[in-house]
């Protein structure tokens, strides 16, 4: 009973810190007004490929917290080595063994922040989107900028185009399979030569995402093993 | 025994697990094992020894109580040499995986990077000054170690945020109104508790985040809860802490005697679900021990009988934990594929290779060597003629040689299924005649109220098939022996051995299975108590021959063994 009290205790005051601190830019709210399962909401960090984008995470706090450490994962889809680009699981330490009882939500919400601005690809969530950032860093921002315009709601880059209404005028334009391409981090030259041989546009997209056929790392593919692949 | 020690680096080659052999491991298994000698005159449980057969392995069986007094012991001897308290000697030996020797020789070179590591003092010197009740920690400031967590940089902004904030709160002197614990952001808690490092929490946090790590996680190693703090809660401070909560303190204990048990090659905890009993077997804790004995032990429940030297089964007597190892592998590699192959296939009688036939008439075509043969007599073609393909030549002599090379090449499949069926049976027949005595017994039971039976006059049928069990994976194992032993006169009186007690377990058997009436009971009584002694005997002759065998190094093996002189004669 105590516990319980505690529990509820410390979430309420955590809310309503994060509420009264302006300067962090971090917002915790309830989903369904139940204390325990809560939206927090962060923005991408400044010069990385997540800046400007909004990035919500699904946060639910066990019977045990703060014994126990919460349970979040993103709502927002980011393409990151260390968050599922499917479920949006994270893979974090604090989130894990190295929780203290003396972390709050905000301060996990604020490493999370940091966690896109620090990917660490050797203990990989996503074991795809990982080769993608050891393999070629370039094409890796590049796909992890398209999903921050395309989920986040982050402004198009590209100088004086960055306006709201560039960027609508951007997506608009870009037909069904160009959006597709971009958001498996893969390029349209590549896509349509092997889609050309007559395989099926899904097929190719799966099967260059899963061969890494991106940036330089296409060089070092032949076209005799994508087309094998291909033929799995 | 003695002559082992030039092998020793050969042993250490192997894969197997029971040897956990890091740099220093040798040092510490003799002095611990005098440690359980002396020890053991006063706690032994069981005089184990007293009327022990050859067979049978001395062992002592250690409650949960007796081991924390060995820990004691070692943390006594510490506390005395390094000069510490026992609660830093106990940190300080968890540290270091209990190896006593490797502890005092890391402490002596740098005993304050040891401290910093084993969770005694903190790793940076706190800005806040350490109130006097833990001056024992002195060997805590100027401490710098290398040991930062592994991903310090995802956290940093908020970790140091916190770390200011948690080092800030706490004062020697906080008065307990004004004292908001970080935790369950409670201001009326009227006790604090903090480790030297002085973060500070509320007493009722602290029995939380303890019972937590305990019962749920199963850590005896609790941290600090303050974000980064390395320091490691202290047994005494774990235990009045928990005053309140017995049950987690003895899960306490319990975690630490496992780990203590687990870091002893001469101790082993008892496998057996919920079971809190240590067996102590400083003589099979050597891997060379472990060619000469099969040490099957139990803790003090008897029932909870277990090999010390290996997981493979609880008794496998009378092979060796190697061997037994060797030959469960095999089993699962090839008995499958090997019985397949029996049944379906035959090999060309000119290159060998296996073929299958898979339909179509009986002339065959080698694919690979292109030789072509009747698959029914296995004879050449040629000589069946173009006309008939039908085989009626049984008998021809091409034929005969031909079959007798494929048979010759069969040999080692058959002599492997040969001892692979027998060793399946057995443990099959094991089960079927313990599924069969439930049913013997209840219809003993039923003759005791029926007849004027007494119920000690229904109970030699019990004693029968537990006799019968025990034979039935003796010789189980036995077939896993002979299958490796090498073909000789030793291996002829085994099989002798073996047959003898084989057939006594037969008509026992028999004897367990036969119909019982009321008024037969005597005679029968008579006739299996009778057969059951016999039993006994036959087994008893059947591991006492084995054993002694190990110890006078007389088995010689058709493969390479572990710790055996190379094999000379390899299986066909």
């Amino acid at each position: 009973m105590a516990m319980e009290s505690a529990r509820m205790r410390r979430v309420k005051k955590e809310i309503l810190d994060c509420r009264n601190d302006k300067s962090s830019n971090i917002s915790i709210d309830m989903i369904d007004d139940n204390p325990y399962h809560l939206k927090g909401t962060f923005f991408g960090p400044e010069e990385t490929a997540y800046e400007g984008g909004r990035y919500d995470v699904d946060i639910v706090v066990p019977e045990s917290y703060p014994f126990q450490p919460v349970k979040m994962k993103f709502i927002t889809k980011v393409y990151h080595p260390n968050i599922s680009s499917a479920s949006g699981a994270i893979c974090l330490d604090i989130l894990k063994d190295a929780w203290s009882p003396v972390l709050t939500l905000k301060s996990t919400l604020i490493s999370l922040q940091s966690l896109l601005c620090s990917p660490e690809p050797n203990d990989p969530q996503d074991a795809e989107v990982a080769k993608h950032y050891m393999t070629s860093r370039e094409s890796f921002n590049e796909t992890a900028r398209y999903w921050a315009q395309i989920y986040a709601g982050a402004p198009g880059k590209g100088g004086g185009d960055a306006s709201a209404a560039g960027k609508e005028k951007e997506a608009a334009g870009l037909s069904e399979s160009s959006r597709a391409i971009a958001l498996a981090g893969l390029s349209e030259e590549h896509v349509n030569k092997f889609v050309d041989m007559g395989f099926g546009f899904s097929k190719v997209v799966e099967t260059l995402s899963r061969l890494n056929y991106r940036g330089d790392n296409a060089k070092n593919i032949t076209n005799e093993r994508v087309v094998e692949k291909l033929l799995e | 025994m003695s002559s082992e020690g030039s092998d020793v680096d050969f042993y250490y080659d192997d894969d197997d697990e029971m040897i956990v052999d890091d740099d220093e491991g040798s040092a510490i298994s003799e002095d611990d094992m005098d440690g359980i000698d002396t020890y053991r005159d006063d706690y032994a449980a069981q005089p184990s020894s007293s009327k022990r057969k050859i067979y049978e392995v001395e062992f002592d069986t250690l409650p949960q109580e007796a081991v924390e007094g060995l820990i004691r012991k070692d943390v006594e001897y510490i506390s005395s040499i390094l000069g510490v308290e026992t609660d830093a000697a106990s940190l300080l030996l968890r540290h270091m995986n209990w190896n006593k020797e490797k502890l005092i020789e890391r402490y002596m070179e740098d005993s304050a990077a040891q401290s910093a590591k084993a969770g005694i003092a903190p790793v940076e010197p706190p800005p806040a000054q350490i109130p006097p009740s833990s001056s024992r920690s002195s060997s805590s400031r100027s401490v710098k170690t290398s040991s930062a967590p592994k991903r310090v940089t995802r956290r940093t902004t908020a970790e140091s945020a916190l770390k200011a904030k948690a080092l800030l709160t706490p004062e020697p002197s906080v008065e307990p109104e004004s004292f908001l614990c970080p935790i369950c952001c409670d201001d009326s808690q009227p006790k604090t508790l903090s480790l030297v490092c002085d973060h500070k929490f509320c007493a009722d946090c602290w029995v939380h985040h303890l019972k937590n790590k305990i019962r749920v996680e199963g850590d005896y190693s609790i941290k600090c809860m303050a974000s980064g703090c390395t320091l490691i809660a202290t047994d005494s401070f774990v235990t009045s802490t928990l005053a309140e909560e017995p049950e987690s303190v003895e899960r306490y204990k319990e975690l630490i005697v496992r780990s203590f048990v687990a870091a002893n090659k001469a101790l082993k905890f008892c496998p057996y679900p919920s079971c809190t009993y240590t067996v102590s077997c400083p003589n099979a804790a050597t891997k060379s021990a472990l060619t000469q004995m099969v040490p099957t032990v139990h803790c003090a429940t008897e029932s909870h009988k277990f090999c010390f030297g290996c997981p493979i089964e609880s008794d496998h007597r009378p092979v060796i934990c190697g061997v037994a190892k060797m030959w469960l592998k095999k089993c699962e590699d090839d008995s499958e594929t090997a019985n397949w192959i029996k049944s379906n296939t035959k090999e060309c009688s000119k290159c060998q290779s296996t073929i299958e036939k898979n339909g179509g008439c009986n002339h065959m075509t080698c694919r690979k060597c292109k030789y072509e043969f009747c698959w029914v007599c296995m004879g050449p073609w040629s000589e069946h003629g173009t006309t008939w393909y039908s085989c009626n030549r049984f008998d021809e002599a091409s034929g005969i040689e031909a079959r007798d090379a494929q048979a010759r090449s069969r040999a080692s499949l058959e002599r492997y299924l040969h001892y692979y069926n027998r060793w399946a049976n057995h443990e099959q027949s094991a089960k079927l005649s313990a599924d069969m005595y439930a049913k013997t017994e209840k219809k003993m039971e039923e003759m005791q109220i029926t007849s004027n039976l007494s119920w000690i006059e229904v109970q030699f049928a019990k004693k029968a098939a537990d006799e019968l069990f025990k034979c039935r994976m003796t010789l189980k194992w036995t077939y896993a022996m002979a299958y490796y032993l090498q073909k000789d006169n030793e291996k002829e009186i085994f099989e002798a051995n073996q047959s003898d007690l084989e057939q006594a377990v037969e008509s026992l058997t028999e004897l367990l299975e036969s119909p019982i009436e009321a008024e037969d009971i005597p005679v029968l009584r008579q006739k299996m108590t009778d057969k059951t002694v016999y039993v006994q005997k036959r087994s008893e002759i059947m591991l006492e021959d084995t054993a002694k065998g190990f110890l006078e190094n007389r088995w010689r093996w058709n493969v390479n063994v572990d710790g055996f002189e190379p094999a000379t004669v390899l299986a066909d």
